[in-house]
Parts: structure tokens; C-alpha cells; sequence
């Protein structure tokens, strides 16, 4: 009986000792993947973007050399557009000398005779782990062109020290007859805005860039928003519609009324970044990557603590409105004229594997596997700062719901650099909406007609 | 003596002087002496001009290799493309206001600096090593850092012009503001050019000159008006048109603070020749308004030389 | 004979003077001194609004990380492959297109033969071509000719830059140089390379020293080319080596600031060691024919 008893306790014990580290019935820790073959003797190189934001990255890279005998080169750092130029000429002149490129998903159609088809070298159980969106947003024709890294995708921040002061609540209560509440869509973001700089509440009500991709970038976001197309199924230009044009009427309102900075025609993503970080913004879509900096009260002290996220608001009222999403993914490629492919999609498999993008993601990247998600999710759980965990949620809706590409064209960047002049000129009050838009869609007709899109 | 007061007075004599050949190797050897340049010259510039002048003919974009084909039937497309086109226009207006405005405020500056430095007698050496302190930034940081003064909310220009109960400005969006915010970066970082050689060039003035004027009872304004402007005549227009030909450095400064925008209101033809060929993949029609910009510098050119060659005959 | 106030006026003037061009020239530093200061700063200071004139800690972190020294960050700057590169491609190019722009200078100035106007203009016109019209044909020909990424290559292009202004400035320098004194040297038995070399050169000092302060500042400071024609650390220069501090939203500005302290230290050296050049021309007023 004693003995009975005994082993029952015993048997008790053990189940609780178990149950309480259930983390080693799963998969605990995060794997690498790409280690398995031996590349010893082998040079790889890479063409990628530069900065300190990509240590975990770097640090990485050394891991892969030592357990595959591989060496790494890393021939080129840059910043985003001098790597699209780089890229660029390497193409055209034949000059291209390293086995791994930086890629995006805006900018990939412009290159995609030039680059591998990665389905060679990934199979579907590799291609799994990553977010059907994206890989359908990394595919050309059949041919997928890149294998993702990290996502960029914006919320809408907004001050919480505004939002929740009972005296700005009230006077808003009392100016429109509704409650202050986070905007869900385009119009409370302006009937907002302009409440708060008329009120003197904030100098600015709405912060964005102004130039180049990005503001059409932004434009485009508007405009799907709103229920509008940037270009129809069949390619042709579609921004100049009724919709189109409401969007850009709103933003020269925006800008001849002070709504946002006078200076945001030359504002690019650090320049927007930095007004919102002073603190003179109330609202605006902002990319994920800049939470840490802006939680930083040595670097922001004016708003660290002090702003909260919220999804996408959704366009203009009107007929097919849904929220904000304009996104792209951060990517590795193959050139076509690598030398070392198959050790090259190797480095891509372990740069892009489970371990790797954990780390990266801890530094505030946005992951592109649902494994690293579930992860950090996790680890957030355990801050004491309710937001962290908020943000990600938040982001992963948006990524796997809202997640929308720009036209995968070649064509987008030089249409854009039609368009962004345009509507630079009609916020500036040089062009009338509607006549602005209807010259830069001409010629944009025209880009894509040379190009052969309207050959029967 | 006469003849050092007669610097650059070809009386005809000393003119007969100069055209005899010189002794010994006679035709060939000033040739001798400028074939190395050519030589330079004509791998680094003259290539690339003509391979651009061809590519000018056709098509060409530079991720569609294909369209490298000359048709004659299509040879000229580019070059009417860019004649209809409203931004290509302002980008030559917008370039002339540039250099006109640029060149000759920097030329008054430096006139005025050198003249001062000339004359300074207390820590010569540092004040010209301080002088060329703009000069050695490269141009992209100066475009960082001045696009940052200029920055309608965080910048240092509306900082302090707060500080004084004045209004801030957008510098780099408001029209004039934004030429001349660049118009100023970029004197910034030139005005050692031209000062220096301005300065180099009264340094090496005679000496006597002065002399002779102050026995003559000139005044200050007078000596710099009838001795000093005509005798560095060749300086300033070896100045002029070297500051005025130097698109180069402009560039960078350019790109990094306004990009040419807001909406063109800055563009200059290089950088609408960058977007074209390289961020459009337009290098066909890059390399055509590359080749109109040569042919108007050849005018421009022509022009500045008959100066030249004017201002070394002195009265 | 000056009595005592005049002298007191006189030096009075001078004092004036003196302070004035000390301010003009102070003022004109102080956006340079900014971007210094700023490598110094901590980074948080760096984009601070309002900003921060004086810095409340100077710190040398910009310099660790750049040099590598920095143990929390791995990714690091090859500043001394670009240090050695830019010193090798700026001096290189310097002495040979100085000494190969002086031989034409002199030529033009001071001898007259058949197509002396044409050349002379073909020079000119070659510096209005814009780099980016060059760089991607002179991409092409060098990969040809074996000389892309490669500190002769590029120094080559340097070369043919520079020039075109160094031939004009000596052309004017020589050409302020009194022919009697090339004359006499023929009239005493010299060929024209000995008077060229023993009369003419000696005192074309200021524009020797004006136009290597530009050809190596040029040299130094080009960007376009640089990063076209190189394409690893093996021969890329300052410039380029800029760009690693841009990211993907933002740019290092300490970092850039950093580096641009450290580019400015070979630039100051040789402006130092040259523009004492600048000064002969004061001597040489005092010769008499």
C-alpha cells in the first residue's frame, strides 16, 4: 500500500516537474537552416544595403563561414537608391560580379531578366515558412525573383498625450458633436488634423514625405484606400479618376493650410521621421522600423511613451474603400550571372532561415515567417511596455490582411518619377488637381506603351 | 622700368618678339608639350562623348540591352522628345539663373576676399588655410548638412532666425527661396576656388605698379580700378569660366538637398539627366540632353575665350 | 616722411583690416566647424531639436565604431583601404596632371603655332562635360582596357579632369612672366626646354601652387566617377566610402561627420605644404627686368 502510494506521488511529481517546461516538448530553440552542405573554397558575394541597423545580419555571417567553410564577401553597402542605381548599370553593362544582390519587391520588375528563378533552388517545403502574400507578391510570371527578409508595412501613429487629454476631448466634443476618437478613416483624419492645428493643440496635424518614390508611394495608398486603382488591370493609368483627384485635392489642402509641414516636398523617411520624433505631429503613417527609435527617450524624448498605433484608416468615403497597406518586402536575389548559384542560395536559406530572422526581428524588423512571429509575439508578452506586444499584433494583422504591393512593374519607377512631380506641384498650388493628374497620366500611358504593354 | 610695367603690352616689337620661333626645336616643340594632354583627354572625355553622342541616336534604356539600335528613321526622337518637353526647358532656364547668379556673386566675393587677404598682415598662412576649409568637404556632405540648416522645423537657419523674432521660411520649397538656398551652399563651398586665384594672381602683380601710382597721388579706389582689375583680368575670366564650366560639383549638392524638386522648381539639367538615364533607365534620351548641354557650353565657351583674349590686350 | 598719425592711422587701418578679414573668414568656417563638432557629439545630441550648440560631452564613439574598435558593432567602415586610396589616386593624379597641364600651359602661352586657338578651346570645352554623362561609357572602355577598380584607373580619369584648368591657370600664370626674361635666356645660349625649366618655371610658383591645391582637392572630393569606377574596397576612395553611412531610412550623420574629420586631416596637410607657393609671388615683384 505504502508502496502504492509512493510511486503515485513519485508518478505526480515527475508529471509536474514535466508540465512545467512544456517549452521542451516544442522546438525550443530557433533554427538555422542552409548549414547542411559544404562549400569549402567557396567565395560568396554580396551586394547589400549598409548600416548599423543590419548587425544581426553581419553578425550572422561569420557563423555560416565557419560551419560551411565558405567564405563571405561583402563587395557593396549601400543605401537603398544608390544600390537600385548600382544594380542598375551592373545590368547593363554586364559588370556583375557578386552571387547575392539586395532585392525589394517595388523595385524587382525592373530587374527580372536579370535575375534567377529561386523556385530552382527552393522548394515548396523551403517557400512554407514564409507569408503566402509575400511570396505571391515576389513572383513574376511564375518566376519567383527574390526570397524575403523582412517586411515594411506603416501604421497610423497618433499622440496619445493628445488623444487622451480630457480638455482637447472636450473641445472637440464640442466643435464637431463626436467623440475624440483614433481615426479609422481618411476623413476623421482630416477633420482631425485640422482640428488639432486650429486649435493649437499640435503645429502640425498630419506628417508624410514629399518627394520622390515615397510620395507616390503614399498617393497610391490614398488611392487604393479610397476604392481607387493606380493602374486597371489592363495598364492603363487610373489615377486620374474622380478618386485620384479627391486625394490630391485633399493634400493641397493639407498643405496650404499648414495641416503638414511646409517643407514636406523635400522631406524624405528621415526627414518625416524627425518632425514626428520633435514632436510636432499628431498623426501619421509611419513605417514599423522606427518604433524603437521613437521609444527612445534619449533620441525622442518628446514622444517616447507617448504615441500609440492603430491599423491603417480606411480611404475617402466612398464605393471600395479598405485600409492603408502599402507595403514591400526587404529581399536577397540571384543574379543570373552569378558564379556560385547553388552556394549562393545556400547563404539565402541561412540568412533567411528561422535563427537569423529571429535575431533580426528582435531589433525591430518585421518578420516574414510565421515561426519568428509567433516568437516574438511571445517575448513581447513579457514587456513591461504594453505596446510592444500591441505593435506586433497590430502588424501582423496588417501584413497578412492589408499587405499591398505597388504595380509589380518595370515601369513603376519611372512612372513614379512622373507622378510625384505632379502631385508635388499640385500641393505646391503650380497645377489643378484634376489637370495634373490628367497630364501625368498621359505620359505615363505613354511610358507604357513604348513598353509594349498595350500590344494586342 | 618701362619694360616690367609693360607685362602684357604687346607693343608690336615685343609681339614680332614672341611669333619668331625660338631657337633650337622650334615648330615642334610647344606640340611636344601639349600632346600628353591631348592624349589624356581624348581617352577619358573625347571617348565617352562620341560613345554618348551615338547612344544619343537611338533608343537605348539601360536594362534592355536590345534597344542599343541605331535606325536613322528614329535617330532624332530624342532630341525632339526633349524640345516638347516642359521640364527639360525649366531645367535650362533654371540652370542659367544658377550659373549666372552663382558665378558672378562668387566673383565679387572673391574679388572683394582676395583683395582683403592680399593685405591682411597678421597670420597670413592661417587665414589661407582657413579660407580653403569649404573645399575640402566633399560636396555630398555639404549638400547633407545645408539641406539640414535649411529644414523648415528642425534647422539651424529658422532656429536662429526665431531667436530674433523673425519667420521662418521652407527654404528648399518656397520659390525663390530654394535656387538660392542651393545658390548658397554652393558659393559656400566654391568661393575658395576663385578667391585663390585671384589672390594667386595679385600676389604675383608688380610691385612698382603701386609705386608708381602712389607718387602719382592715386587713391586706394583708383589703384584698384585702373591697375589692379585690368592686370588680373585673365585671372578672373580663367576664373569665371572654370566656375562656370564646372557642373560637376554642383551636382552632388544639388541631388542631396532638393533632388531638383519641389515639383521641377529646382531642377537643374544634371539632375534631370541622372533621373533620365539612370533612375528612368533612360539613357538614350540622357545622353541627348547631355550632348545639348556640350553644344550650348561650346557657345558659352567660345564666348568666355574671346574675352580672354581680349583682356590680355591690355590699354 | 610720415608723421606719428599718420603711422597711428595707418596701422590703425591695418588693424581694421586684419579683424575684418579675421571675421569674414571666421564666419565662413563655422558651418565646417559644425560638421565637426558634430562627429564629436553623442549621438543623441546629433539630431536633437532644438539643436544643440554647444556640446554638453564630447565622445570619440563615432571614431571606435569607424575604426572597428567599437565591440558592440560589427559592421564596420574600410577606412583605411580608402584613406591609402584616396591618398595614392589624389597625389598621383595631382603630380602628373600639374606637371602634364604646366608643359601645355607653358606652350600656349608663350608660343604661337597653327590650331593654338582650337586646341586651347577644345581644352576648355572638354571640362563642360558633365561626370554623368562620362561614367557609364568610361565604365565600358575601362573594362575593356583592365582598369576598372583600380587606383590607376581612376587616377587616369583624375588626371584627364584636372587638366583642362591647370593648363589654363598657367597659361595665365606664364603669361604674367615678362618674355624678356625667356628671351635673354635664348639670347644666352638656352634651348627652349632650359629656359622653360631654369627661367619661366621658378616663377610660375603661385600658379604651380594654385593648381595643385585644386587638382588634389578635386581628386579628393569626387564622388561620380569614384563610385562608378570602383567597385570593392580593393581600390575605392573616400567619397564613395561616404555612402556607408547611409541606410535604409536614414543616414548616419555622426558617422559621415566622422569620417569627413578624418578626410579633411590629408587635405589640410597638403594645403599647408602648398600654399606657401602662393606667396613667391611677392618676391617676384621685386625683381627688376
Amino acid at each position: 500500500m505504502r508502496k502504492l502510494l509512493l510511486l503515485v506521488v513519485a508518478f505526480t511529481l515527475a508529471l509536474a516537474a514535466i508540465s512545467q517546461h512544456p517549452a521542451q516538448a516544442q522546438g525550443s530553440e530557433p533554427q538555422y537552416a542552409g548549414l547542411d552542405q559544404d562549400l569549402k573554397g567557396v567565395t560568396i558575394r554580396m551586394a547589400n544595403i549598409g548600416g548599423g541597423q543590419y548587425e544581426a545580419l553581419y553578425k550572422s555571417i561569420p557563423i555560416f563561414e565557419q560551419k560551411t567553410g565558405a567564405k563571405v564577401e561583402l563587395v557593396a553597402l549601400l543605401d537603398g537608391f544608390a544600390i537600385d542605381q548600382k544594380l542598375k548599370q551592373d545590368f547593363a553593362t554586364n559588370a556583375v560580379d557578386y552571387d547575392v544582390a539586395w532585392d525589394h519587391t517595388s523595385f524587382m520588375a525592373q530587374y527580372k531578366d536579370f535575375l534567377e528563378d529561386l523556385n530552382q533552388y527552393f522548394t515548396k517545403d523551403d517557400l512554407k515558412v514564409f507569408s503566402p502574400a509575400i511570396i505571391q507578391s515576389s513572383t513574376i510570371d511564375g518566376k519567383l525573383l527574390l526570397i524575403p527578409r523582412h517586411a515594411d508595412i506603416s501604421a497610423l501613429h497618433y499622440r496619445t498625450d493628445l488623444y487622451g487629454d480630457a480638455k482637447i476631448q472636450a473641445a472637440y466634443k464640442a466643435a464637431t458633436g463626436q467623440d475624440l476618437k483614433v481615426p479609422t478613416n481618411l476623413d476623421d483624419v482630416d477633420k482631425q488634423a485640422r482640428f488639432f492645428v486650429k486649435g493649437g493643440y499640435s503645429k502640425y496635424g498630419y506628417g508624410m514625405a514629399g518627394k520622390e518614390e515615397a510620395l507616390n508611394g503614399r498617393f497610391f495608398e490614398m488611392l487604393f484606400a479610397s476604392g481607387g486603382q493606380y493602374l486597371t488591370d489592363k495598364y492603363e493609368p487610373a489615377f486620374n479618376s474622380d478618386v485620384g483627384v479627391k486625394v490630391a485635392t485633399l493634400l493641397r489642402g493639407w498643405y496650404k493650410d499648414g495641416i503638414i509641414a511646409k517643407d514636406t516636398p523635400n522631406l524624405v523617411w528621415d526627414g518625416d521621421a524627425a518632425n514626428f520624433c520633435n514632436g510636432s505631429v499628431a498623426l501619421k503613417l509611419e513605417w514599423y522600423g522606427w518604433y524603437s527609435y521613437f521609444q527612445d527617450p534619449k533620441s525622442c524624448a518628446s514622444i517616447a511613451g507617448k504615441f500609440g498605433l492603430a491599423r491603417g484608416f480606411t480611404g475617402l468615403s466612398g464605393a471600395g474603400q479598405r485600409p492603408t497597406g502599402w507595403a514591400g518586402a526587404h529581399a536577397f536575389s540571384i543574379p543570373t550571372a552569378a558564379k556560385n548559384k547553388k552556394a549562393a542560395a545556400q547563404l539565402i536559406k541561412f540568412l533567411t532561415s528561422e535563427r537569423v530572422a529571429y535575431d533580426e526581428a528582435k531589433l525591430g524588423f518585421l518578420p516574414v515567417r510565421d515561426d519568428v512571429w509567433t516568437r516574438i509575439i511571445a517575448d513581447a508578452s513579457a514587456s513591461a511596455v504594453v505596446l510592444d506586444k500591441q505593435r506586433l499584433e497590430l502588424a501582423r494583422t496588417q501584413v497578412s490582411e492589408d499587405f499591398k504591393t505597388p504595380p509589380l512593374i518595370a515601369e513603376w519607377i519611372p512612372i513614379s518619377n512622373i507622378v510625384y512631380p505632379t502631385i508635388q506641384k499640385v500641393m505646391l498650388g503650380d497645377l489643378e488637381p484634376k489637370a495634373g493628374l490628367d497630364q501625368a497620366a498621359s505620359d505615363a500611358r505613354k511610358i507604357l506603351a513604348d513598353a509594349g504593354y498595350y500590344k494586342k | 622700368m618701362a619694360t616690367n610695367a609693360s607685362v602684357n603690352l604687346p607693343s608690336s616689337a615685343a609681339a614680332r618678339r614672341s611669333r619668331r620661333p625660338a631657337p633650337g626645336a622650334g615648330r615642334w616643340f610647344p606640340l611636344f608639350l601639349i600632346l600628353p594632354s591631348f592624349i589624356f583627354i581624348l581617352i577619358v572625355i573625347g571617348f565617352p562623348l562620341i560613345y554618348s553622342l551615338y547612344v544619343s541616336f537611338t533608343p537605348y534604356e539601360l536594362l534592355k540591352p536590345k534597344s542599343l539600335n541605331f535606325e536613322l528613321s528614329t535617330a532624332l526622337n530624342n532630341y525632339q522628345t526633349l524640345l516638347n518637353d516642359p521640364v527639360f526647358w525649366k531645367a535650362l532656364l533654371n540652370t542659367v539663373i544658377f550659373l549666372t547668379i552663382t558665378v558672378n556673386l562668387e566673383y565679387v566675393l572673391a574679388l572683394a576676399l582676395s583683395q582683403l587677404l592680399a593685405r591682411v598682415s597678421f597670420g597670413q598662412s592661417i587665414l589661407r588655410t582657413l579660407l580653403m576649409i569649404p573645399m575640402m568637404f566633399a560636396p555630398v556632405l555639404v549638400g547633407f548638412q545645408f539641406r539640414w540648416f535649411f529644414n523648415e522645423n528642425l534647422g539651424l537657419v529658422n532656429n536662429i532666425l526665431g531667436v530674433f523674432g523673425l519667420t521662418g521660411h521652407a527654404w528648399l520649397v518656397e520659390e525663390p527661396y530654394g535656387l538660392f538656398s542651393i545658390i548658397l551652399a554652393t558659393i559656400w563651398m566654391n568661393l575658395p576656388v576663385m578667391t585663390i586665384i585671384l589672390l594667386a594672381g595679385t600676389l604675383s602683380l608688380p610691385f612698382e605698379l603701386y609705386e608708381a601710382a602712389d607718387v602719382d597721388g592715386a587713391s586706394a579706389w583708383q589703384k584698384f580700378r585702373k591697375i589692379t582689375l585690368p592686370l588680373l583680368a585673365p585671372f578672373t575670366y580663367i576664373a569665371l569660366t572654370l566656375r562656370s564650366l564646372d557642373v560637376s560639383r554642383a551636382f552632388d549638392i544639388v541631388r542631396i538637398m532638393t533632388g531638383g524638386g519641389p515639383g521641377n522648381r529646382t531642377e537643374l539639367i544634371w539632375t534631370y539627366v541622372a533621373r533620365l538615364s539612370i533612375d528612368s533607365t533612360k539613357f538614350g534620351l540622357g545622353s541627348a540632353m547631355s550632348w545639348i548641354t556640350v553644344i550650348m557650353s561650346l557657345g558659352f565657351t567660345v564666348y568666355l575665350f574671346r574675352q580672354l583674349v581680349k583682356s590680355r590686350i591690355v590699354k | 616722411m610720415f608723421t606719428s598719425s599718420v603711422r597711428a592711422h595707418r596701422r590703425l587701418n591695418q588693424n581694421c583690416l586684419n579683424g575684418l578679414a579675421w571675421l569674414i573668414l571666421v564666419l565662413l568656417a563655422l558651418p565646417a566647424a559644425w560638421i565637426i563638432l558634430t562627429a564629436f557629439r553623442p549621438a543623441t545630441e546629433v539630431n536633437a531639436s532644438p539643436p544643440i550648440w554647444i556640446p554638453r560631452e564630447i565622445t570619440l564613439d563615432a571614431f571606435t565604431t569607424m575604426f572597428g574598435l567599437n565591440p558592440g558593432v560589427q559592421a564596420r567602415v574600410a577606412v583605411e583601404s580608402y584613406m591609402a586610396n584616396s591618398i595614392f589616386c589624389a597625389v598621383f593624379s595631382t603630380i602628373v596632371s600639374v606637371a602634364v597641364g604646366t608643359l601645355a600651359g607653358y606652350a600656349f602661352a608663350r608660343f604661337h603655332f597653327r590650331l593654338h586657338t582650337a586646341s586651347f578651346l577644345a581644352l576648355m570645352f572638354s571640362r563642360s562635360v558633365p561626370g554623368i554623362a562620362l561614367s557609364l561609357p568610361l565604365f565600358l572602355l575601362f573594362t575593356r582596357l583592365g582598369l576598372v577598380n583600380n587606383v590607376f584607373g581612376l587616377s587616369f580619369v583624375y588626371i584627364a579632369i584636372n587638366i583642362p584648368f591647370t593648363v589654363w591657370l598657367m597659361d595665365g600664370f606664364f603669361r604674367q612672366i615678362p618674355r624678356d626674361l625667356t628671351e635673354a635666356a635664348y639670347i644666352d645660349g638656352c634651348s627652349n626646354w632650359a629656359a622653360f625649366w631654369r627661367v619661366d618655371l621658378p616663377l610660375a610658383g603661385p600658379g604651380l601652387g594654385a593648381s595643385g591645391i585644386f587638382a588634389f582637392l578635386a581628386a579628393w572630393n569626387e564622388f561620380q566617377l569614384a563610385s562608378i569606377l570602383t567597385r570593392s574596397n580593393d581600390a575605392r576612395t573616400f567619397p564613395p566610402g561616404l555612402y556607408a553611412f547611409t541606410q535604409q531610412f536614414t543616414v548616419d550623420w555622426r558617422g559621415m561627420c566622422a569620417m569627413s574629420v578624418l578626410m579633411m586631416i590629408p587635405a589640410i596637410v597638403f594645403v599647408i605644404l602648398t600654399q606657401r607657393n602662393l606667396v613667391r609671388g611677392l618676391t617676384f615683384g621685386a625683381v627688376k627686368g
